[in-house]
């Protein structure tokens, strides 16, 4: 290729780029500067692009209301309780079919697992609703939505920890009998570690679905339990809506994901990455 | 009492692999099984150490009976093909690890390790991982992690197969050298040949699932019991040509069925084909046993001399292979790596025929 058309392509390809970047980002742009104006600005029929007064006042409107607070504690109870278990279950059931295909149901088994969320989740969502209302946890409760969430992130933890635990080399498990540990002890100090960056990725995939899940949680909670993704919706009332709250509140809500996530990337990439790269 | 002993294992999956195999490794002795990859070798080393469960047959350790003991219990040390050390870990925890394994207090182990490292020269390694060191250096720390285990058997697994030559001579002499391996018993697997004829003080050579011959080394070599224990031993590999007995003015010959070679058999060989049905014989004839004679240079005492023509000259250093063609047949001989004779293509060999190898064409076996 000649020298010219290198730097075309290169050109082209480079503001292809930046009209991708700037489309993603654009809402992203959009919920920031409405959180910082007044409830009149949001509603001009010539939107502004830049706030014409800053005004922080909307965030301290949001945690002026204790309800608020408490929906995003209950959200953070909620995925994490979920994670816990989810990653837990799918770490013991991921080691037994990579471990132990034949006795723990074979390639189906672990298929049909990772099937469930294949459906779409709106089929099941009423008849979920009736069988949790019979369960001793019932609905509108912290355990009805962890265990709930468990439908979503229990297939994926097992698939994921299947495929890092075949990546992890059985000899190393051999070897560790022979220096005399027991097959449990020789999981904890020698496989384990070695799948603990996946466990990581896996923990944070399962932590941001449940954080994020509006579906389930409008229809199973709402009075003792409220998840903030069922709160900001309300700032939507019947005559108008109150963008620059609503804003405010999901960017409140964004902060702990995305500091996870940019905390934690370094896992995520390799967890993503499938087994591609090998510790 | 053996220290270990092996009666007629079995294990197979959708095939047999182990077939009624024995063996034993005598009190401090360096045992060698030596056979084609897919013999079964790796997985004679697994049964033994617990990490596979034997159809049938029994494994004795000191004479008590571990077939069914899991491997944390039986106390026997294995070094793996791939070394399998703890990539997480530093050399100096991979080598103490069955030390920890049996809560030892930390001095004692910090104690051990360095021993067994300085023996090993991998003492300046201790911090790194296994990651950070040379193929040789895995090896030696696999090495350690096994000796300073002070197990009742050690097995290894092919472990320096997949060095380089000059580590894998290095690492050779240190087999040799490293007492604790000679003094309880090892069992090491190896498909290299000069690897089992060097270190071991007993080989076995396997061949479908079993020991075809177990014996030292110069017994295996100078009598193969079976024509695949020829071929198995000796690099460039023995001659083996399919003949048939004749007899001609009182004389015995072999007659090789391709092409028109005639060899002459002395009177204890022709007794011991004396009484067969089968006129049929399968001859080896090792290549060190075949010499290439100077122009008009007279033939050796009890040799043979035959025509022939060399087709292909490999030297190699310290020798050299030469592939002739005699009356329609090759044969492979090892000669001097500058023989000189060589631009000659015509030449004639002396074979050594008292060192004739017969065998019995269908079974294999030695005559």
């Amino acid at each position: 290729m000649s020298e010219t058309n290198y730097k075309l392509v290169r050109g082209l390809l480079l503001a292809f780029l930046g009209l991708w970047v700037l489309l993603t980002l654009a809402p992203f742009y959009w919920q920031i500067i409405t959180a910082f104006k007044s409830a009149a600005e949001t509603n001009l029929t010539v939107p502004t692009f830049w706030p014409r007064e800053f005004f922080p006042e909307n965030f301290v409107a949001i945690f002026a209301e204790p309800a608020n607070f408490s929906a995003l504690v209950d959200s953070f109870i909620i995925a994490t309780g979920n994670t816990v278990l989810s990653v837990f279950l799918g770490t013991l059931a991921g080691y037994a079919f990579a471990r132990f295909p034949a006795q723990a149901g074979g390639e189906n088994l672990a298929f049909w697992i990772l099937s469930n969320r294949m459906f779409p989740p709106v089929a099941i969502l009423l008849p979920m609703f009736f069988l949790f209302d019979s369960m001793p946890w019932g609905t509108d409760s912290y355990m009805s939505l962890i265990i709930l969430y468990l439908v979503f992130n229990m297939p994926l933890a097992t698939w994921l920890m299947m495929v890092f635990f075949r990546d992890a080399p059985r000899e190393l498990e051999e070897a560790a009998y022979l220096d005399g540990y027991t097959p449990f002890k020789a999981f904890f100090k020698i496989t384990l570690p070695l799948v603990l960056p996946g466990m990581i990725s896996v923990s944070i995939l399962c932590w941001i679905f449940a954080w994020n899940e509006y579906l389930f949680a409008n229809l199973f909670v709402g009075t003792a339990v409220k998840t903030f993704t069922i709160v900001i919706p309300t700032f939507t009332q019947g005559s108008q809506t109150l963008w620059n709250l609503q804003m405010a509140f999901s960017l409140i809500a964004m902060i702990p994901p995305v500091t996870l996530f940019i905390l934690l990337r370094r896992y995520m990439v390799r967890g993503l990455s499938l087994g591609v790269v090998k510790g | 009492m053996a220290r270990l002993s092996i009666e007629g294992l079995c294990k197979g999956w959708d095939f047999p692999v182990l077939d009624e195999l024995d063996l034993q490794v005598e009190e401090g002795e360096f045992f060698i099984v030596v056979g084609p990859s897919g013999a079964g070798k790796t997985t004679l080393l697994r049964l033994v150490a617990g990490l596979e469960t034997a159809d049938a047959g029994r494994i004795l350790l000191n004479g008590e009976d571990v077939t069914t003991v899991p491997p944390y219990q039986r106390g026997i040390a294995m070094t793996f093909e791939s070394y399998a050390l703890y990539p997480n870990m530093t050399v100096f925890k991979n080598i103490a690890s069955p030390l920890v394994a049996r809560k030892l207090d930390r001095h004692t182990i910090e104690q051990k390790v360095t021993a067994v490292a300085k023996l090993l020269q991998i003492d300046h390694l201790l911090d790194r991982k296994p990651g950070e060191i040379s193929g040789g250096q895995k090896q030696r720390t696999a090495l350690g992690r096994t000796l300073v285990a002070d197990p009742k058997a050690y097995l290894l697994d092919e472990p320096i197969s997949h060095l380089d030559a000059k580590i894998r001579h290095e690492l050779r002499e240190q087999f040799q050298t490293l007492e604790a391996l000679h003094t309880v018993g090892t069992l090491y697997v190896t498909h290299d040949y000069s690897e089992a004829l060097a270190l071991g003080d007993r080989i076995g050579v396997m061949g479908g699932g079993k020991l075809v011959q177990t014996g030292t080394p110069r017994e295996l070599f100078d009598f193969p019991s079976h024509a695949f224990v020829a071929q198995q031993l000796g690099q460039p590999g023995i001659n083996l040509l399919m003949t048939s007995l004749t007899e001609d003015g009182g004389k015995t010959y072999l007659r090789s069925r391709d092409g028109n070679l005639k060899l002459i058999l002395d009177e204890e060989q022709r007794q011991r084909l004396n009484g067969r049905s089968n006129a049929e014989v399968l001859l080896g004839i090792r290549p060190q046993h075949i010499r290439i004679l100077a122009p008009r240079q007279k033939a050796p005492a009890k040799h043979q001399m035959v025509d022939a023509r060399i087709e292909q000259f490999q030297p190699l250093g310290s020798m050299g292979i030469a592939i002739t063609r005699a009356h329609g047949i090759d044969l492979k001989a090892l000669t001097p790596p500058e023989a000189a004779h060589i631009g000659a293509q015509e030449v004639r060999l002396a074979i050594f025929s008292p060192a004739f190898h017969l065998f019995d064409p269908i079974s294999g076996k030695r005559i």
